[in-house]
C-alpha cells in the first residue's frame, strides 16, 4: 500500500506513546488521535498495533492503567506514566537525539 | 512475576474481558467519529476496521506481551498433559507409582549412603582431621576394637604442637546413669580434655570439657549430655547444667550441653554423655588401674592437621619422634620381657595417619559392603521403572499415533508435539519424585531397622537428598520421555494414513520388544541375586552354631557399674545363680564374663607346653565360664570333661588351674593327640608359666557372630577377681516359652538388689536373629526386590504380547483358513513370548557374571555364579511368563478363520 505517510520504526512507536502520556493520561484511542494530531498525519499508524505496545509499555512498569470515566461519559481504559516511564523517556530521548545528530553529521560530511 | 502470575486462570479471564472492553470502545468511539463527518454507520464501521488492522492479529500480539510464549506453550503443555493423564488413569497411576518405588528406595537408599559413608564431620574444617594408627606391634594388652593406642601416648602427642594443631582422643563404652532414681545402661564417650576444643566445637549450653579437666585421675567429676538426650529425656530445660547426676553410682556434675550439630565421631556409636579420661576408674572400674599404663591400648587417637599440611608430610615428619619413643619406652623398668623377634617388629612400628573428616566407624566399615549390595540393588529397581514408565509410553504413543500425525498434519510443529510428549513424562516423574519422597522415610526405616536396628538414624530430608532426587528424576525424564518422543519423530503422515494395523508402525513394537527384553534381564539379574542371598541365610541358619538356642535366654549385670568391689561382685554374681537355679520355669543357668552373640572377647597370646614349647601366633579370644554353661547351652564336651567347683579358684589365687580349649584349638596346636591333660600357660614371653590343664575339648562355637566361628578359643573358670572380669553374662535354659521367664528373672534380680540395671534381656533366637541381620535383610530385601522386577517386566510382556496378537488377528485368521491348528496359533504367540524371555536371559547372565565379584564376599556356602541357582530363576521367569502369555496365547487360538476377512 504506497503512501506518502511513512512506517514508523519498531521502538520508535513505544517512545511516542511515552511522550504524549507525559503530557497527561489518556486511552487509547486518544493516543491514537493525538498522534496522527500531533505529527499533523505524517505517521501512519495502523491503530491496532497501538495496543500491543500499551500492553507491553505497561507490562514493564513504565504505564499505569485505570478505568476512568471518559469524556463521553463511557469508561475508558487510561494509561499514566510511571516514575520508571519517565526516566525511560528521558533515556530513550537523549539517545535519539545522539542518533539523529549523528544520523545528521554523517550527512552534512558525506555530501 | 507479573507474567508468571500472568498464567492463573482468574488473573487471564480479567485480562481477556479488560482487553476486550479497550477494544470495543476504541472501534465504538472511531464509528461514532467518522459517523460525525458524515458516514453511514454501516461504512464507518468498515473504515474504522480497516484502519485498526486485522483484529485478531492485535489480539494475539497483546497476548503475548503478557506472559513469554515458551511460559504460555509450557502452562498450555502441562494443562493438555493433565487432561490427558486423566482421560487414562490406570496409566497415569501405574506409571507414577512404578516410578515412586524406584525413586522412594533411592532416596532413601542415598540418604543413609550419605549419612553413614559420605558426610563429614559437622566441625570445623573437617577435612583437617586425621586418624592415628599404630602399624606393627605395641606389647600391649588392648581393650576394644579398631586402632588403638594408651592414654598417656595420646597426651604426649597432644604436647607436640610441631606435628599438629591438637591432638584427642576417645574411648566408647556404657555406663549406668541416673538422673535420680532409676539407673540406666547408656553409650558413653571417655575423651580426652582436648576433644572438643579440638574438634573446634562449641556448647549449646554451658561449657565443654576442656584441658582443665584432664589433670588428676579422679579429680573431675563432671559431664557432658548430648543435645539430643537433653531435649528429648530433660526436656531441654535450662537448669540442667550444674545437676547432680549419677555414672555407675559415682555422682557427677553436667557442665554443659554439646551442640546440636554434633553427635559423635562414630555416625552409627552415638554417645549420651561424655565423661573426662581421667574419671576412668569411675567410667570404666576394670580399666581405672590401667589409664596412665603405657601398656594398655584403648584409645581411638584423632589428630587436627596444621593448615595446608598433608597427611603424608605430617607422618614423616612424625616418625622420628615416634622411634624414639618407642626406644624410651622400651628402657622402662615396667616394659615387660619380650623375644628378640618380638622386640624387633616393636622398634619397627610407625604410624599411619588415616583421613578421618567423615569420623570414624568400624561398623559402617561392616555396612559398607551390604548398603554398596542395595545400593546396586535399588538403582537397578529405578531403571526398572523406567523401562516401564517407557514401555506404558511407547505404547500410549503408537495408539495415539494417528492423533499426533493429524495434529502435524493441522500445523503443529514437530517440535511442539515433542514438547508436549515431554511435559507429559515430565509430569509423570514429578508425580512419581514427590509421592516417591513422601514414601522415603517409610523405605528409610525399613532400610534402617535391618541394617542399625539399635542407630540413631532417620531419613533426612535435605538438599544433597532433594539434588539427588532431582538427578534421579531427569534421568527418568530422559529415559521415559525421550524414547517415544524420539519414535514419534520420524514418523510421516502418508505413512500413519497407510498404516491399517491400528495405527501403529513396526517399530513401535520392536521397542516395545527391545524395552521388555531389557526389563527381562534386569529382572533375572535380582532374582538370580535374591536366590543367592536367601541361600546364604538358609544356610546360616542351619548352620552348626555348636550351642541349642530354643528357649535359652541372656542378660548382664555390671555390680562394679553400680558400686560394688570386685570381690563384693563375684559374691553378688555367685548370689543371683543361685537364685535363678532355684526358680522353677529354669532348667539350668550359667554365667560368663561375655555376652553369647553380643559381648566382645578378651584376646590373649598362650604358651603351649606340650612336647614342645610354643606361643601361639595369633592371640586367642579367652573366655571365663561358670561350671555347667556348656551343659546350658547345650555343647558338646568332646573329650575330657566340663568345669565342676573345685577347678573354680579361690579367692587368694593369683592364676587359673584349668583351662578348656575348643575343637579348633586342638586341631591347631595339637593335631591328632589328645589334648586333654597338657599344659599352657598365659602369655608369650620366655619365661611365661605354663601351669594350667587343660581339662576337656568342646567343640566350636559361634559364640561372637553367627557368620564366622571363632576358629580358636579357650575357656577359663569364672569367679575369680582379677583384669579379667567384666561383667557377669547368665545364660539360661528355660522350660516352656522363654519370653515368660523374664519377669521372673527380673524379679531375682530386685531381689538381690533393686538398683541393679538388668542389660540387654534376650532369647538367644533373638541374639541369632540379630546377628544374622545383615544376611536376612539381603535375602529380605533382595527377593523383595526381585518379585517387583519380576511383576513389572512381566506386565510389560503381557502388555506387548496381547497388543501384538490383536495386531496378528487377521494374518492368524488367514492361517487358521489355511489349515493351521488352533495350537499352530498357540504356538506361534508363545513363541514369541519364550523368544523375548530367552533374549532377556542371553541379556542378563554376562550381566549376572560381571556382578558376581561384587556379591561374592557378601555370600555363605553359595558361589557367586551359582548354576543351581541361575538355573532356578531362569525356571521362575520362564514359567511365569509362560502364565503371562497364557491368556494372549488363548485368545490367538481362538480366533476364527472368518477374523481374515474382517477390516477395521
Amino acid at each position: 500500500m504506497a503512501s506518502d505517510r511513512f512506517p514508523i520504526p519498531q521502538g520508535t512507536l513505544d517512545m511516542l506513546v511515552l511522550q504524549i502520556l507525559s503530557l497527561e493520561p489518556a486511552h487509547g484511542y486518544g493516543i491514537a488521535q493525538r498522534l496522527q494530531q500531533v505529527s499533523r498525519d505524517a505517521v501512519r499508524v495502523n491503530q491496532g498495533s497501538l495496543y500491543p505496545a500499551l500492553h507491553r509499555l505497561e507490562q514493564k512498569g513504565w504505564l499505569k492503567a485505570e478505568w476512568r470515566q471518559s469524556e463521553t461519559g463511557r469508561e475508558a481504559k487510561f494509561y499514566t506514566l510511571t516514575r520508571s516511564g519517565q526516566k525511560q523517556l528521558a533515556v530513550e530521548k537523549e539517545s535519539w537525539d545522539r542518533l539523529t545528530a549523528a544520523v545528521q553529521l554523517v550527512f552534512n560530511t558525506g555530501s | 512475576l507479573a507474567r508468571i502470575l500472568n498464567l492463573l486462570p482468574g488473573r487471564r479471564r480479567r485480562l481477556e474481558t479488560d482487553f476486550e472492553r479497550e477494544l470495543k470502545y476504541h472501534l465504538d468511539r472511531r464509528i461514532a467519529d467518522l459517523q460525525l463527518s458524515g458516514l453511514s454507520e454501516s461504512e464507518a464501521r468498515r473504515q474504522a476496521i480497516h484502519e485498526f488492522g486485522s483484529v485478531d492479529a492485535v489480539q494475539e500480539e497483546v497476548r503475548e506481551t503478557w506472559t513469554w510464549r515458551w511460559l504460555d506453550h509450557l502452562n498450555r503443555d502441562v494443562r493438555y498433559a493433565l487432561r490427558t493423564l486423566m482421560r487414562n488413569p490406570s496409566f497415569a497411576v501405574t506409571a507414577v507409582l512404578s516410578l515412586a518405588l524406584g525413586i522412594g528406595a533411592n532416596a532413601a537408599m542415598f540418604s543413609l549412603i550419605d549419612q553413614i559413608l559420605l558426610r563429614s564431620l559437622p566441625v570445623s574444617e573437617p577435612e583437617r582431621l586425621v586418624h592415628l594408627d599404630w602399624k606393627g606391634y605395641a606389647v600391649a594388652t588392648s581393650w576394644g576394637s579398631g586402632n588403638l593406642m594408651s592414654y598417656p601416648l595420646c597426651r604426649e602427642l597432644n604436647e607436640q604442637e610441631q606435628f599438629f594443631n591438637g591432638v584427642f582422643c576417645r574411648h566408647p563404652t556404657t555406663v549406668n546413669f541416673s538422673t535420680g532414681q532409676q539407673h540406666e545402661p547408656v553409650r558413653a564417650e571417655l575423651v580426652s580434655g582436648s576433644f572438643f576444643s579440638v574438634l573446634g566445637l562449641s556448647p549449646a549450653l554451658g561449657r565443654l570439657i576442656d584441658p582443665s579437666d584432664d589433670v588428676r585421675p579422679g579429680g573431675h567429676p563432671v559431664v557432658v549430655l548430648s543435645y539430643n538426650y537433653w531435649q528429648n529425656n530433660l526436656g531441654g530445660a535450662q537448669e540442667v547444667v550444674g545437676r547432680k547426676v549419677l555414672i555407675n553410682n559415682h555422682p557427677m556434675t553436667v557442665i554443659g550441653i554439646a551442640p546440636a550439630s554434633f553427635t559423635s565421631v562414630d555416625p552409627l556409636e552415638v554417645p549420651v554423655l561424655w565423661i573426662p579420661a581421667m574419671m576412668t576408674r569411675e567410667a570404666i572400674p576394670e580399666l581405672g588401674a590401667r589409664l596412665l599404663d603405657r601398656r594398655t591400648v584403648w584409645m581411638h587417637v584423632f589428630a587436627r592437621l596444621q593448615p595446608g599440611m598433608t597427611a603424608e608430610q605430617a607422618k614423616s615428619r612424625i616418625q622420628p619422634w615416634f622411634r624414639s619413643m618407642l626406644d624410651a619406652d622400651m628402657r622402662l623398668e615396667s616394659f615387660p620381657s619380650v623375644t628378640n623377634e618380638q622386640r624387633a617388629v616393636y622398634l619397627a612400628s610407625t604410624v599411619e595417619l588415616h583421613r578421618a573428616a567423615r569420623g570414624l566407624s568400624l561398623r559402617a566399615g561392616f555396612l559398607e559392603r551390604p548398603i554398596r549390595l542395595l545400593a546396586a540393588g535399588t538403582l537397578l529397581l529405578l531403571m526398572l521403572a523406567c523401562l516401564n514408565v517407557a514401555g506404558l509410553l511407547v505404547a500410549r504413543g503408537a495408539a495415539r499415533a494417528r492423533e499426533l500425525t493429524t495434529r502435524v498434519a493441522l500445523g503443529a510443529t514437530r517440535r511442539r508435539i515433542t514438547e508436549q510428549l515431554l511435559a507429559e513424562s515430565t509430569l509423570i516423574v514429578l508425580g512419581g519424585c514427590l509421592l516417591g519422597l513422601l514414601a522415603a522415610p517409610a523405605a528409610s526405616r525399613v532400610l534402617v531397622s535391618y541394617l542399625i536396628p539399635d542407630g540413631d538414624l532417620s531419613f533426612r530430608f535435605d538438599a544433597r537428598v532433594f539434588l539427588f532426587a532431582s538427578v534421579a528424576g531427569l534421568v527418568a525424564v530422559v529415559l521415559c520421555g525421550l524414547v517415544p518422543a524420539l519414535q514419534f519423530g520420524h514418523k510421516s503422515l502418508i505413512a500413519s494414513i497407510n498404516d491399517r494395523s491400528h495405527g501403529t508402525s513396526r517399530g513401535a513394537v520392536r521397542l516395545r520388544k527391545a524395552i521388555v527384553v531389557a526389563q527381562m534381564g534386569f529382572a533375572l539379574v535380582l532374582l538370580i541375586a535374591a536366590g543367592l542371598f536367601v541361600q546364604t541365610l538358609a544356610r546360616l541358619l542351619a548352620k552348626d552354631r555348636g550351642f541349642d538356642s530354643q528357649s535359652l535366654v541372656a542378660f548382664a549385670v555390671n555390680p562394679p557399674g553400680i558400686g560394688y568391689s570386685d570381690s563384693a561382685s563375684v559374691q553378688v554374681m555367685r548370689d543371683l545363680h543361685r537364685a535363678l537355679t532355684e526358680l522353677p520355669v529354669v532348667e539350668r543357668a550359667a554365667l560368663s564374663n561375655s555376652s553369647l552373640l553380643s559381648g566382645g572377647s578378651f584376646r590373649r597370646t598362650l604358651t603351649i607346653q606340650s612336647a614342645e614349647r610354643m606361643v601361639t601366633e595369633r592371640t586367642v579370644p579367652g573366655l571365663r565360664v561358670s561350671p555347667g554353661f556348656f551343659a546350658t547351652l547345650g555343647t558338646r564336651v568332646i573329650t575330657g570333661r566340663e568345669f565342676n567347683d573345685s577347678d573354680v579358684p579361690r579367692a587368694d589365687e593369683r592364676s587359673f588351674r584349668s583351662v578348656i580349649v575348643n575343637q579348633s584349638f586342638a586341631q591347631r596346636y595339637f593335631g591328632s593327640r589328645n589334648p586333654v591333660g597338657q599344659r599352657i600357660g598365659v602369655g608369650g614371653q620366655p619365661d611365661t608359666p605354663t601351669n594350667i590343664e587343660i581339662v576337656g575339648v568342646v567343640e566350636d562355637i559361634s559364640f561372637r557372630l553367627i557368620r564366622e566361628p571363632e576358629p580358636e578359643h579357650v575357656f577359663f573358670p569364672f569367679g575369680q577377681p582379677g583384669p579379667l572380669s567384666a561383667d557377669g553374662s547368665f545364660v539360661v535354659r528355660v522350660r516352656g516359652k522363654p519370653e515368660s521367664a523374664f519377669p521372673l528373672i527380673r524379679a531375682a534380680v530386685a531381689q538381690i538388689n533393686p538398683a541393679l540395671p538388668v542389660n540387654n534381656l534376650s532369647t538367644i533366637d533373638e541374639r541369632v536373629d540379630r546377628s544374622l541381620g545383615t544376611e536376612r535383610m539381603l535375602a529380605t530385601l533382595s527377593s523383595g526386590f526381585g518379585a517387583i522386577a519380576l511383576l513389572l517386566s512381566v506386565v510389560g510382556l503381557y502388555g506387548i504380547v496381547s497388543f501384538t496378537v490383536l495386531q496378528r488377528r487377521q494374518e492368524i485368521g488367514v492361517r487358521a483358513a489355511l489349515g493351521a491348528t488352533r495350537s499352530d496359533a498357540l504356538w506361534l504367540v508363545i513363541r514369541d513370548g519364550l523368544l523375548m524371555v530367552g533374549a532377556g536371559i542371553a541379556v542378563a547372565l554376562p550381566f549376572a557374571w560381571a556382578l558376581r565379584r561384587l556379591v561374592e564376599a557378601s555370600l555363605f556356602g553359595v558361589g557367586a555364579f551359582d548354576a543351581p541357582t541361575i538355573a532356578f530363576a531362569s525356571g521362575l521367569l520362564i514359567i511365569v511368563s509362560l502364565v503371562a502369555t497364557m491368556r494372549p496365547a488363548w485368545r490367538a487360538a481362538s480366533v476364527s478363520p472368518t477374523e481374515a476377512l474382517r477390516f477395521d
